[in-house]
């Protein structure tokens, strides 16, 4: 099934290079940001190699100390790990070039920012490898620490209270987790993925311990209601910070909740399923509504990230039947594509907000004089958001209508294309003020290039990865995490 | 095992689940926080007696010197300070007893609300416990095999720093990543404490070896018997609290790299170690058998030291500053 | 499973409670330590679970993840104290403003 992983362990090195990058940005406060782009360059590098590892020789496993499950602790990397780790590979490596324009060398924020980056990093690259349900409740807290952390370093009331908010839940949503844990391994005595996925069943334990997980990874993931910590911490967070979140830190908890999904829950759970879906459509439908009604730029934007993460729960419903596959491809075109397009309306939303001083929409008219390649970016980040063609967005969304159709649940196709029409309404509410008068000048700041270069490139990644979904699905394949759903021909 | 011995163990079993339950009770609901703290540490306590009981004396010692007096400490001196800010500011908003006021606004509905969402936790919890097989024998065999290769004799040193070193690894990445977010947070509070008395001062200095004596014990004795390196860090974080508290500001500005260093050495010898394991052509952390024991204590001793050092400077509450007054 | 039982039934009592205080109190320091007594509570269960047969001494696997967890949490709390302090200076208030919206 899996290969033991032969040849350069890459799997290590791309846990590893974010982390010895993360002790030297700490031992070397005065070089963090060069500290932190040697890093970037290591552990892009390490994915690559990861990736091709895996494209090559299929899913591999590693076996840390040489101990192997269920006594010691196993890396896996398989089709899906590999699309999210490439995934955060590249919106890291694109926001640490934005975050070299965006902090001043050696200010204070700067050295907060660099390690804590690196540590976040570090803490995904080990959660989408981990095959160990404790191994992962321990790369959870570093993925919250690190991420609260970084919403404070901006130090400013909203941003404290905002990372004090979403730590309590964090928490909270962690010991739900770690509390599913204990009574798996209570019940079956091991702790790995693989092994417990052959002994789980409908036994009340079992059913206790998969709420208590889902619940945990839920908060975590912002799932309406239990989303009412993200807007304002995503919000007052700095720039690349938002991005960081809004793209990644809330995909991780949600790819863990997929993975456990698929893997370790006791098959057939079409109630919890369906709830998941309701759910996600009301978190399509309230994000949205509220989108529309805010008064501040970074604000609108992580309500929309709200609106968008309803679309990755709607493929829990219809994988519950025979469109499975194509359902969670759906999910996953979703994340890349959802990760590439909200990157760009926050970096952008952070060059407005440099170049203006100020993200109140209502005063944002004939700003983008200033700063103009970011208004650029935002509208054709907005396409994606919109779902149109040839975005990724808009593919992610039609491999979902295709399996509510193929699944005969066409009714889940309304939230599907009423978030889209509700994105259009909050883009264009942004993107016409791009053409509104000009108004009084001199009161904007220039932007550093590589800041306004940096969103540009995300938000046409973002349309892009329309044209590149084969590839992705591919790679997505060539670990087969849904094989044992049958997998089957998508698009 | 008699009856009568039976009897008095579960009296005593019962008992203190009781009162686990009811002092745990009193730390969340006491009116006034000091008190709650207080009662925290006694909880501690218990809970350590609990996994006495429990037989994980490992567990016991770091639940203590961890869970009740480390967490103890750094709730007083966060309250302390609280209390310090809250009388120099005197906003008449903001009565002295703002943190008596204990529930929110809650309307006797959403109370009642969550009083039954409580109980229907507490029965799916109980069913779901009570529905586990009696015996599933868990890891504890497979453990018992490998011990002899593991390097040490104690099984849950073999498993903390062999079997599952990496989550032990990762652990130390969270307590060094909760150090740097400290700092980032804030400059560390000018002065920990008024002018100590110089019966303290000597009082720290006879006790201070003894504490430095005890945590190399601590770390030495865990390869065989309980303790390891984060009790012993422990240990060495409350040696190194006491001569703060003393006032002898021995902690060097954080823009020094001695004290950065220090606090990296655990992290950074555990990844050293794993490295050069895998430059040998194993993998990573796979300790040859007969190296295992000295490997396991290079990273033991690497790690309390840092431990010691992180877990005091988590107590301090925020970066030293350069210069800051003694 | 005979006292162990007492230890389990304590740890759910004291996660149920620290849940209950966690929602129901306003100040940062009182959440905080509800968050640590419903950590103690979930590790008094997997103590139990490891304790299930008597005689044959306890499972070593889930008292080493214990001490995990455990500096886990000692490591959540003091971040946690550290942006607490540092509300109180912006705001004024250990404890987080009220919803206006949502």
């Amino acid at each position: 099934m899996e290969t033991i992983a032969s040849g350069q362990p890459w799997i290590i090195w791309a846990v590893f290079s974010p982390l010895v990058g993360a002790i030297f940005a700490f031992l070397l406060p005065r070089h963090a940001s060069l500290v932190g782009c040697l890093a970037a360059l290591a552990t892009s590098g390490a994915i690559l190699g990861l990736v091709r590892q895996v494209v090559e020789f299929g899913p591999q496993r590693y076996l840390l100390g040489g101990w192997g499950a269920p006594l010691g602790v196993d890396l896996q990397a398989d089709g899906l790990s590999v699309v999210m780790l490439l995934t955060a590979g590249v919106v890291g490596a694109g926001v640490t070039v934005y975050a070299t324009g965006y902090f001043q060398r050696s200010s204070q924020a700067a050295r907060a920012f660099w390690p804590l980056w690196l540590w976040l990093w570090t803490a995904m690259n080990a959660l989408f490898l981990s095959a160990d349900i404790f191994n992962l409740y321990v790369t959870l807290e570093l993925l919250s620490l690190s991420a609260v952390a970084l919403v404070a370093v901006s130090g400013n009331a909203d941003a404290l209270t905002g990372a004090m908010r979403y730590l309590l839940v964090s928490l909270l949503g962690s010991l739900s987790y770690l509390f599913g844990v204990v009574l798996f391994y209570g019940a079956h005595g091991t702790l790995d993925i693989a092994l417990l996925g052959d002994l789980t069943g409908p036994s009340p334990a079992d059913w206790v311990a998969t709420g208590l997980m889902i619940t945990g990874l839920a908060i975590k993931s912002a799932l309406f209601p239990l989303h009412f910590w993200l807007p304002p911490a995503h919000a007052a967070a700095p720039a690349p910070v938002s991005a960081l979140l809004s793209a990644l830190v809330v995909k991780a908890s949600f790819y863990l909740l997929l993975r456990l999904w698929l893997d370790v829950f006791p098959v057939s759970t079409p109630v919890a399923g369906q709830l998941l879906g309701v759910l996600g459509a009301a978190a399509i439908v309230w994000g949205s509504l509220k989108a529309l009604r805010q008064k501040r730029l970074k604000l609108l934007v992580a309500y929309s990230t709200v609106a968008q993460l309803g679309y990755l729960f709607l493929a829990f419903p219809l994988a519950s039947t025979l469109a499975a596959a194509t359902a969670w491809s759906g999910s996953v075109m979703f994340i890349v594509s959802h990760a590439l397009a909200k990157t760009a309306m926050f970096l952008a939303a952070g060059n407005i907000l440099r170049s203006v001083g100020h993200d109140r929409i209502a005063e944002l008219g004939g700003a983008q004089r200033s700063a103009t390649l970011s208004w650029i970016a935002f509208a054709i980040a907005g396409i994606s958001i919109m779902g149109l063609p040839p975005s990724g967005g808009f593919t992610a969304k039609w491999v979902m209508l295709q399996a509510a159709f193929a699944s005969g649940q066409w009714w889940w196709s309304m939230p599907i294309i009423g978030g889209g029409l509700l994105a259009a309404a909050y883009v264009f509410r942004i993107v016409a003020l791009a053409f509104a008068p000009i108004g009084a000048p001199g009161t904007s700041k220039s932007v550093p290039k590589r800041m306004e270069l940096a969103a540009l490139g995300f938000a046409v990644a973002a349309v892009m990865a329309g044209f590149a979904t084969l590839q992705i699905l591919s790679l997505l394949d060539s670990g087969a995490p849904f094989g044992q759903i049958g997998a089957e021909a998508v698009l | 095992m008699d009856v009568m011995s039976l009897a008095a163990n579960w009296t005593f079993d019962g008992l203190l689940a009781l009162a686990l339950l009811w002092v745990g009770w009193r730390v969340l609901a006491s009116t006034n926080l000091f008190k709650g703290i207080v009662f925290f540490i006694a909880f501690g306590l218990l809970v350590a007696l609990s996994w006495v009981r429990l037989e994980a004396p490992d567990v016991a010692l770091a639940e203590a010197a961890i869970g009740a007096g480390l967490t103890g400490a750094l709730l007083l001196a966060a309250l302390s300070r609280l209390r310090r800010r809250q009388d120099s500011a005197q906003a008449s908003d903001q009565p002295l007893d703002a943190e008596t006021s204990r529930t929110a606004r809650l309307s006797l509905g959403t109370q009642a609300l969550l009083i039954v969402f409580s109980a229907v936790l507490f029965v799916c919890l109980g069913t779901a416990f009570l529905s586990l097989p009696p015996l599933t024998p868990g890891l504890g065999p497979q453990v018992a095999e490998q011990l002899s290769a593991s390097g040490v004799t104690n099984p849950v040193t073999a498993v903390l720093l062999n079997f599952r070193a990496y989550d032990t690894l990762l652990e130390m990445g969270v307590l060094f990543l909760a150090l740097v977010a400290v700092w980032s947070l804030s400059p560390a509070p000018a002065q920990l404490v008024t002018a100590p008395g110089s019966i303290l001062i000597s009082f720290v200095r006879v006790l201070v070896p003894i504490v430095v004596l005890a945590a190399t014990y601590l770390l030495w004795i865990g390869a065989y018997a309980p303790g390891g390196a984060f009790q012993a860090g422990a240990v060495l974080a409350a040696a190194v609290v006491l001569i703060l508290l003393a006032g002898e500001n021995t902690m060097p500005a954080g823009s020094t790299w001695p004290l950065r260093a220090t606090l990296s050495l655990g992290l950074g010898v555990f990844v050293a170690v794993g490295m050069s394991l895998m430059g040998m052509g194993r993998s990573f952390l796979d300790f040859p058998t007969d190296q295992a024991g000295n490997l396991i204590l290079l990273i033991e001793v690497a790690a309390t030291v840092s431990i010691g050092v992180t877990l005091a400077a988590l107590f301090l509450g925020g970066q030293p500053q350069r210069g800051s007054p003694k | 499973m005979t006292a162990t039982m007492a230890y389990a039934t304590a740890g759910i009592g004291l996660f149920v409670l620290g849940l209950y205080a966690l929602s129901a109190y306003t100040h940062l320091l009182r959440k905080v330590i509800a968050l640590n007594i419903m950590a103690s509570g979930i590790f008094l269960v997997f103590g139990a679970i490891a304790h299930r047969a008597p005689g044959q001494g306890a499972d070593p696997v889930p008292h080493a993840l214990v001490i995990t967890g455990v500096v886990v949490a000692v490591s959540a709390t003091a971040l946690a104290l550290a942006l607490m302090l540092r509300i109180q200076a912006e705001t004024g208030q250990p404890r987080l403003p009220d919803e206006t919206s949502d």
